[in-house]
């Protein structure tokens, strides 16, 4: 019998009634809410293909991510209740960095992280490279990645970077970059390993390191 | 010498307008947004220009002086802080005091769960948008101001009195910094008035682009109905800006309708339809608009196309300027399309090779405006920007000069007269239909005032224009708040 995939999709299109009705079904089943969160995964994955292929834009993101933050904080409880192991993907510490203070594509690159089953640290905006240094120690994190909205902080990138090698931090973890102002020309000359153009290829990205699909 | 700089004044707003209505001038016209670029320039942190918009004025002057630039915003950094915090407005992070003083002023989204307003308060918004600014929007987003219904505070007062004094100096110090760009050194103030989509004023200030993304999934209808009741508040707000001479165009500038923040058909059904009814409205009354495509725009071109030839001077940001200019050049000036990080980083050689290809591509029968991408920062490289002049003045040469320019069929347009950049007040006779309890343009209504009055025994007119011309200055205040600042 093929796998049934119903909520996936209605995840990856956003259909929030169709999403609800799904989850309130396979609970009322006795489905295993580790199991059920694992399908939402692949939806939140889904969903991040169709806007790599220009199927969605990030409305869809935002409101997918919407969707399953609240999955999430439904479901957790009952997977902690039914002693289940989360799968967890690995860590990312997140963050615009210092002296922008522009949210949105950060929170939605996070949404997405979490929404695959990464555990995110999110240091919030405006962070300063002895934050992101701090927190890449403490947490030991597969992935650092930086949000930069604004050109004028592109030194805040560079600095960052010169924080973590000077923290000799720099070999122990995996550094994204994205954001509106970033590029592959800041990228290289920030010496991070990989540029974002969208919220979906950090994801992409953070999953390959993770070596998940 | 003062002859010499109003002929050159002359010539230079001929040359813009020329360019603007799609003609050919003597030469490709050189307009560039300069934000806190002027501040780099002239020696002042973003703290200065921000705070004290006298050293913004300052230096929008010194660059106009030094600079063979044909016209300029009067303060491209706008936003002047000193009169926020007044208010006690929230959502900026101010140069020097939530910043450091050396980085330009940033706005702050509402944060996820706490938007200045809610989900369920779209019908409040509708009924009554005036009122629903002051009421509710306003105590929300300004640590100062107290609702209705609560007891009022000593800051309460001061912040609606010092913010509508603040204002008020504010535009009035327009006028005099306008004459002397002119004067001193024969430069256009390049734009008069401000508009504002009403999807963006939804995202932006009410509701915050997270909300309204929600918003567009479980509640579209009330979405379509408050960018409706939007629609002739923000009419009435651009023609009370709006250049009396019809010379120089009313700023729209734009944010979040471009790929990816919205997909075209969501485009085309939340943030189009109001949009379009207000510029075919200015165009009506003989004004173009500026339309600053902040992002990627080229995916709704479709649509930018339906607009009335002329009505809009496109302004290209991320865009492939060429693409627009074989889309809808023949129809509109383009702006623009110099790209920011190659006038931030790249040499003066490669800024001239770039103009020149633009120049080449899109400017060679007239209509277009020599400008960078986006408005330019303190990020932005002196050098650079003086090569990007250099290289309009030696690339953007037209052959043929034609004298004199031809009024479009939509206005009333002229080619020459003055430009001011100064915002005006509204009269209470709005334009557009009426919306909601309170009219355009009206905060308390002749009608309920004049119910107040003992009978009137001199000249009842007059008594009446009075009102209504000092009730349309909160009118200003509240709108201006929220297109603004």
């Amino acid at each position: 019998m093929a796998e049934d995939n119903r909520l996936a999709e209605a995840l990856a299109e956003c259909r929030e009634d169709d999403v609800r009705e799904l989850v309130r079904e396979r609970i009322a089943a006795g489905d295993p809410a580790a199991e059920i969160l694992a399908q939402c995964n692949r939806g939140m994955v889904e969903l991040g293909n169709r806007f790599a292929s220009g199927e969605c834009f990030i409305p869809e993101l935002m409101f997918g991510g919407m969707i399953m933050k609240s999955l999430m904080a439904e479901l957790t409880p009952l997977i902690e209740g039914q002693s289940q192991a989360v799968e967890t993907r690995g860590k990312v510490v997140m963050g615009s960095v210092q002296y922008d203070v522009h949210d949105i594509g950060k929170d939605i690159v996070t949404m997405m992280l979490r929404g695959v089953g990464f555990e995110v640290i999110d240091l919030g905006v405006d962070v300063p490279p002895e934050a992101f240094v701090a927190a890449v120690r403490e947490h030991q994190p597969l992935a650092v990645g930086m949000s930069v909205l604004l050109t004028t902080c592109f030194k805040s990138v560079l600095a960052t970077m010169e924080a973590l090698r000077a923290a000799q931090l720099r070999d122990k973890v995996a550094v994204m970059v994205g954001g509106a102002a970033a590029s592959q020309l800041l990228c290289e000359n920030a010496g991070c390993d990989y540029y974002g153009k969208t919220a979906v290829d950090g994801m992409h990205y953070a999953c390959s390191l993770a070596q998940v699909a | 010498m003062a002859c010499d700089i109003q002929q050159r004044y002359g010539e230079r707003l001929n040359r813009y307008v020329r360019a603007m209505r799609n003609e050919k001038p003597d030469m490709v016209p050189i307009r560039p947004f300069v934000a806190e670029f002027t501040a780099k320039y002239a020696g002042y942190t973003c703290q200065e220009v921000t705070h004290d918009y006298t050293k913004a004025f300052a230096a929008a002057r010194k660059c106009a002086a030094e600079f063979d630039w044909d016209a300029v915003v009067s303060n491209m950094v706008y936003v002047w802080t000193g009169m926020t915090k007044a208010i006690g407005l929230k959502y900026y992070g101010v140069p020097g005091i939530e910043i450091p003083a050396t980085t330009a002023f940033q706005y702050l989204e509402p944060p996820e769960n706490d938007a200045y307003m809610r989900a369920d308060e779209y019908d409040q918004l509708i009924e009554d948008p005036t009122g629903f600014l002051f009421n509710v929007w306003l105590p929300r987003v300004s640590t100062d101001v107290v609702p209705p219904g609560q007891p009022s505070t000593f800051r309460n007062n001061m912040s609606f009195l010092k913010g509508g004094m603040a204002m008020m100096s504010y535009f009035d110090a327009f006028g005099p910094h306008t004459a002397r760009l002119r004067n001193e050194s024969g430069t256009v103030s390049a734009i008069s008035g401000i508009l504002k989509a009403p999807f963006d004023i939804i995202a932006d200030k009410l509701r915050g682009y997270r909300g309204l993304c929600t918003d567009m999934f479980r509640q579209p209808k009330k979405v379509l109905a408050a960018c409706e009741a939007l629609t002739p508040h923000l009419l009435h707000v651009a023609l009370s800006g709006a250049d009396p001479e019809k010379n120089v165009p009313i700023g729209l500038w734009m944010h979040r309708g471009c790929v990816p923040f919205l997909s075209p058909p969501q485009f085309e059904r939340f943030y189009w339809p109001a949009l379009k009814e207000i510029i075919e409205e200015l165009w009506a009354h003989g004004h173009q608009t500026l339309f600053y495509a902040e992002g990627e725009w080229n995916p709704n071109l479709k649509y930018i196309a339906q607009l009335p030839e002329l009505s809009i001077v496109y302004h290209v940001d991320r865009g492939d300027i060429f693409e627009v200019h074989k889309a809808v050049g023949h129809k509109f000036c383009l702006s623009g399309g110099i790209p920011n990080d190659l006038l931030a980083f790249g040499k003066p050689d490669d800024v001239r090779s770039y103009c020149k290809k633009v120049l080449d591509g899109v400017a060679r029968d007239g209509g277009y405006i020599m400008d960078a991408s986006a408005i330019m920062q303190d990020d932005t490289s002196i050098e650079n920007v003086r090569a990007m002049t250099e290289a309009t003045r030696q690339f953007g040469l037209y052959s043929q000069n034609e004298e004199g320019a031809r009024p479009p069929a939509g206005g009333t347009l002229g080619a020459t007269g003055s430009a001011s950049d100064t915002v005006g007040l509204p009269s209470a006779a709005a334009t557009g239909s009426a919306s909601g309890m309170r009219r355009p343009g009206v905060c308390v209504p002749w009608e309920e005032k004049a119910a107040e009055f003992p009978e009137i025994r001199g000249d009842r007119q007059l008594v009446r224009r009075v009102w209504e011309d000092v009730d349309a200055l909160a009118y200003t205040y509240i709108w201006q708040c929220l297109l603004s600042f």
